[in-house]
């Protein structure tokens, strides 16, 4: 009976162990990396309650308010910053002013401690994000946090890795918009190649020079 | 020695290596360099850790190392105002005018406050006191603020009462004194002050209690000056200094080149005339131990204590013998019996002075005797000098010292006190010990304690009313020149303080009224325009135009004959001489409960976490004694245990001891450190006396001195040299120090970036003070490790100022050099990081990423400046929440196992950059310092954009004198500096 195995079973064989253990090594490097840019890491898409049912579909969308009504720091300040409870009543002492959803928010506001918001879009520690610069270049507020006017409860829209925010600070062309329509939820330059054409001609008027030293975020 | 100079490509030539010039220490001194090693011992060892062990933690801690990234971030919470403050944007921080006060005089301070946390003190460019530096004290004072030690319940007997219960406890008492005898139970003895708030609270309590008694008390009062003015006045005046008028400058145990309160305009004034050419001044110091002034004076005398009159009348005889106002003192001359060293020393002075004529200036310390300050005025006055102004005593007591103190001890003893309100300093440990102080506190019915901290006088009194700090407070204070300067609070007391006005308030029945009412309501009545001009007032922290009338008092030159005449020389004998100084970290106590200063190593002897007695190296063989051994010190009181510190340039003879340590109080981070002085003062002598014993213990006491850590390798770092040499062959050997060094990298083109950071450090300006290293910490949240990791140069300040010797150990050069990281153009560094944690930015910062690194330590050890420093442990785990709120949000707070360095303050040129950006515009000059560089009181550090022509530090770098440190190692560094040139007197060298 001849050989059940013929010899070049054996260089099947040990080319199967081979790879087998190259995928289990890579797996081990890759796997992780793979799994932190993951959204099951990044928390990307992972609606958060938040202690008022605030919808941003209704403010934004139907009402049209202007995202700097409420984050009112976002031009001048690192932080665009979640409205004082004051702010919600400007409107609110007026109308729903009985609504039983916005009761935390007078309860807040008459015993003047503040609401506690769950934050969304979180940073480690040591990146120093500055709003202010980035809305003054011509970021769109849609560019980095999504359609907010669609969203029912907000969710992380971008992954907030390094490497996303390197993508645009490598070619900020790809993603920048006139100043004045920052705050606009639906601009469009229209085809890849008329937004590259709007970025250039943006990133020369306005003098963009995104820097990716690393002390740009780290300090 | 093994030299490590190795040849580089294109080097101009072979040179021989210069002959070794500069040494740090003694040691060093004897033996050369193979006592310390590139690295000093311990400085990368853990103890008591096996092999084994080692290496199985450090398996176990990769592992965990990587799993530690698997985690989900925490969810994290965001907080909004209800009700958002006008002036607040969150992420934005103000800056608020306030002050600090510290003997009496105030201060201008900005307060960098984010979001109502105060996180920085800066100078207020606009204050006369501080023209926009400060020193260690207003630095590290923001520490002090949230010092989670201080006292915070206000106690009688040990048992919390309200404010409302002593406030009624002491109205009952107070009024049942006023009804028997018009207070005569009643004393005060107050911090020395200029508020004049505080000036009208005295007042009034004085109409209601006619008999109560006030007093004023310091460990570092200026009794003698006052005295020595009305011995050559014949009325107590202040004198204050513009040493911009000054060529010739001598300083008889002075030390105007310290930031103590009042002496920043002095030091800058100094330093803006160190440019070596004509107009350059010159400074004589005359002093026992070698103190900052006497390490960057042109000559310096090194005397004991007692010989200090001596050589001061001498100065004025020899002055005198010309004829001329200071006439009836040229006879007394051959009284001083100086020996030919100083009578030359003198001589060449006297003449130098002369020459001057109205630009020279005789300066006498706070511890000089009063016959010194009248000497000093004598010669001011023949001199004309129009560096000197006098003006009335600011302080509401105008004697501050222990007399004061000794008549209080006196009364309470014939029992004639019943209620004693102390606000002073910790008095209990600052007492001469003859008072017994503690005893007599005893024995008070009634004693009253407020004060920062449950200390040692706490311990003695009653009743313990928490301070608030000046960071806490409504108040108002004079200027060193008499500005009127009011201290606003950047936030409400955190730990339950009441302010001094509050506490004498109580004695108006009106103690429930806050600090803010009673302030306006001075100032309401005292001034008529105070309606209108209360908010600029308040906003620009002091109010212009306020400052002292300058009087012009008739010298009474035979009142100071009479009184030199009268003045008994004695001999120099065999008997040791005690010499007691202010400490230059923890003043007189009151800070040794503050780290950051108790880590910050002395200007001069460079020792941390300790007080020593210093010796000159003669007197040290002559009793057998060498650094760390344990004596005793014996004088007048019981022995005090002490550790031996040898040290350059100290009179023989003489013991010199700083006060400030040994405390018993409640502090945690001051027990244990150094030891008490009290018992080595008396009232008659505070600042020492003949008759000194020094007896051995056979122990030994380590000392954490950190001026051996990190090696040079032989080179000399700080150039110094005198005018001659400059004007001849100095330029040359500066120049040596800058030629471009040949490379095999082509150079990096930063032509096209806007910015080009660098930084000039000018040599000559610098004093050594140290306040630009407490700048850093409190910028940088840099953590304190410790006097054990100090032992083992584990020390964490990014900027270091060190402090080299030349010349012999009797009378040694000294020169200072603040290193940082100079950002090396090819920095080596860089090479060698083998995760890229350590980079170079498009504008040549040389930056350091926290959260690359993983601490294989590379790059320090390819450091040629050592600047760069580990985190040994996790030095901020155990940070309170009350400390957090001192933290830079702007600055990451570091982790074990990371590197880090100067970073040029990144943060800031970020956010100016940022700032500018949004703004459309470039960064200007002075919107951009760093830490050090906005600290530093002689303007000696510069920071700026390279590119910019017309900035200063372009300027800086072009100057003459600019050399970078280790040039020939061909890193480029960003940093230069300026050579340091001085101005000795052709006559003495």
């Amino acid at each position: 009976m001849s050989a059940l195995f013929k010899p070049w079973t054996n260089t099947a064989f040990r080319v199967v162990l081979f790879a087998l253990a190259v995928l289990f090594g890579g797996g081990l490097i890759a796997g992780p990396m793979i799994y932190v840019r993951s959204p099951l890491y990044t928390q990307q898409q992972d609606p958060i309650d938040q202690p008022v049912q605030f919808d941003h579909r209704h403010h934004v969308g139907d009402e049209g308010i202007d995202c700097r009504y409420c984050h009112s720091s976002v031009e001048k300040s690192s932080f665009a910053s979640v409205p004082a409870t004051s702010v919600c009543l400007n409107c609110h002492s007026q109308i729903w002013n009985k609504s039983p959803k916005l009761a935390p928010v007078r309860e807040s506001f008459f015993s003047d401690r503040p609401i506690v918001w769950n934050k969304v879009n979180k940073l480690p520690h040591f990146v120093y994000f500055n709003h202010s610069i980035h809305v003054k270049q011509g970021v769109g507020c849609v560019t980095c946090h999504g359609r907010i006017d669609q969203m029912a409860q907000v969710e992380k829209w971008a992954p907030l890795t390094m490497g996303w925010c390197l993508d645009c600070h490598r070619n900020p062309e790809r993603f920048l918009r006139p100043r004045e329509e920052v705050i606009s939820m639906t601009f469009t330059a229209g085809s890849e190649k008329e937004q590259l054409a709007l970025g250039e001609r943006l990133k020369a008027e306005y003098h963009v020079a995104t820097r990716t030293s690393c002390t740009t975020c780290h300090r | 020695m093994p030299s490590l100079k190795l040849p580089i490509v294109g080097s101009p030539g072979e040179q021989p290596a210069p002959a070794r010039t500069q040494w740090r220490s003694l040691e060093e001194r004897e033996r050369g360099l193979e006592t310390t090693g590139e690295f000093p011992p311990g400085a990368s060892e853990i103890g008591g850790t096996s092999r084994r062990e080692f290496v199985q933690l450090l398996g176990a801690s990769m592992a965990f190392a990587g799993a530690a990234g698997c985690f989900k971030q925490p969810p994290e919470q965001i907080l909004p105002y209800t009700r958002p403050p006008e002036e607040i944007v969150p992420g934005r921080p103000l800056h608020y005018a306030t002050a600090s006060t510290l003997g009496g005089r105030a201060t201008g301070l900005l307060i960098t406050a984010f979001e109502g946390r105060a996180t920085k003190v800066e100078g207020n460019p606009e204050h006369p006191s501080s023209l926009g530096a400060t020193g260690l004290f207003e630095q590290a004072s923001i520490l002090q603020l949230y010092d989670p030690n201080r006292g915070s319940v206000l106690q009688e007997k040990n048992r919390p009462r309200s404010w409302r219960e002593f406030l009624a406890a002491q109205n009952d008492r107070a009024n049942a004194l006023r009804a028997k005898d018009g207070g005569a139970g009643l004393r005060f003895l107050l911090e020395p002050g200029s508020s004049p708030l505080i000036g009208e609270l005295r007042e009034r309590i004085q109409k209601l209690f006619p008999n109560a008694r006030f007093r004023s008390y310091s460990a570092v009062s200026e009794d003698a000056a006052l005295r020595g003015a009305r011995l050559a006045f014949g009325s107590a005046l202040e004198t204050r200094f513009d040493l911009s008028k000054a060529r010739v400058i001598a300083c008889l145990e002075a030390d105007p080149l310290y930031p103590w309160p009042g002496s920043i305009p002095a030091m800058r004034a100094w330093a803006d005339k160190r440019e070596p050419g004509p107009g350059m001044n010159r400074l004589y110091a005359v002093e026992c131990a070698l103190s900052v002034t006497g390490m960057n004076a042109d000559h310096r005398l090194r005397i004991r204590p007692s010989q200090l009159a001596p050589n001061a009348l001498a100065l004025a005889a020899k002055l005198g013998a010309g004829g001329g106002a200071l006439a009836p003192l040229a006879a007394l001359g051959a009284k001083s019996r100086l020996d030919p060293k100083q009578q030359r020393f003198v001589d060449a002075l006297a003449r130098d002075l002369s020459r001057a004529g109205r630009q020279g200036v005789v300066m006498a310390g706070p511890r000089s005797p009063a016959l010194v300050h009248a000497l000093a005025h004598a010669i001011n006055s023949s001199l004309s000098s129009e560096a000197v102004r006098h003006q009335k005593p600011l302080l509401h007591d105008a004697e501050t010292g222990a007399e004061g103190l000794r008549e209080l001890a006196a009364e309470i003893r014939a029992g004639a006190v019943d209620t004693l309100v102390v606000t002073a300093a910790n008095p209990v440990h600052t007492a001469p010990y003859e008072l017994n102080l503690a005893k007599a506190l005893d024995s008070v019915p009634n004693s009253i304690y407020r004060g920062l901290y449950q200390d040692e006088t706490s311990q003695r009194c009653g009743w313990f009313v928490p301070a608030t700090h000046p960071l806490e407070d409504w108040g108002d204070a004079r200027a060193h020149d008499g500005t009127v300067t009011f201290l606003q609070p950047l936030v409400q007391p955190l730990f339950n303080g009441i302010a001094e006005s509050q506490v004498l308030a109580a004695f108006l029945a009106q103690g429930d009224k806050s600090p803010y009412a009673l302030l306006r309501e001075h100032w309401r009545s005292a001034r008529a325009d105070a309606e209108d001009a209360w908010e600029k007032w308040i906003s620009d922290g002091f109010i212009q135009g306020s400052a002292s009338a300058a009087e012009s008092p008739q010298l009474r030159v035979d009142a100071v004959a009479a009184a030199a005449l009268a003045a008994r020389f004695d001999a120099a004998g065999p008997a040791l001489e005690l010499n007691v100084v202010p400490d230059y970290r923890l003043y007189d106590g009151r800070f040794a409960n503050n780290v950051w200063l108790q880590e910050t190593p002395d200007p001069v002897t460079k020792l941390t976490w300790d007080n020593a007695a210093l010796l000159s190296p003669k007197t040290a063989r002559e009793l057998g004694v060498q650094t760390h051994d344990a004596v005793d010190l014996g004088l007048h009181g019981p022995p005090v245990h002490a550790a031996v510190l040898v040290v350059p340039g100290h009179a023989d003879g003489a013991v010199t001891v700083a006060l400030g340590y040994g405390r018993a109080g409640g502090e945690q981070s001051a027990a244990g450190v150094g030891f008490d002085v009290a018992p080595l003062r008396r009232t008659e002598a505070p600042w020492g006396d003949r008759g000194l014993t020094l007896t051995k213990l056979g122990r030994r006491h380590r000392l954490a001195i950190t001026q051996e850590h990190w090696s040079m390798e032989g080179r000399d770092p700080a150039l110094d040299m005198d005018l001659h040499e400059y004007e001849g062959h100095g330029r040359e050997r500066i120049e040596e120090g800058r030629v471009p060094v040949a490379t095999m990298h082509t150079p990096w083109d930063y032509s096209k970036v806007a910015y080009k950071w660098g930084m000039a450090i000018d040599l000559a300006r610098c004093t050594g003070c140290s306040a630009c290293m407490v700048a850093c910490q409190s910028e940088n949240n840099v953590p304190v490790v410790g006097k054990v990791n100090v032992e083992k140069s584990r020390e964490m300040h990014w900027l270091r100022l060190d402090r080299y010797f030349s010349g012999s150990e009797e009378d040694p050069r000294a020169t200072t050099q603040p290193m940082l990281c100079v950002h090396c153009e090819t920095a080596p560094c860089e090479y060698v990081c083998p995760v890229n944690a350590t980079v170079h930015s498009d504008e040549g910062l040389n930056e350091m990423v926290y959260n690359r690194c993983i601490g294989t330590r590379y790059c320090s050890n390819n450091c040629p400046y050592k600047v760069r420093r580990f985190n040994f442990f996790n030095y901020t785990y155990d940070t309170g929440d009350v400390e957090k709120l001192r933290m830079n949000p702007d600055v990451t707070v570091r982790s074990r196992g990371v590197m880090e360095k100067c970073t040029y303050c990144v943060q800031r040129i970020e956010r100016a950059r940022i700032d500018s950006r949004v703004q459309e515009r470039p960064i200007a000059e002075k919107e951009l310092q760093t830490a050090c560089q906005q600290a530093c009181p002689a303007h000696a550090i510069v920071f700026g954009n390279l590119h910019d022509r017309s900035h200063e530090v372009t300027k800086k770098h072009a100057d003459d004198r600019h050399y970078f440190v280790l040039n020939d190692v061909g890193t480029r560094p960003r940093t230069a500096y300026l050579a340091r040139v001085r101005n000795p007197n052709p006559e003495l060298t």
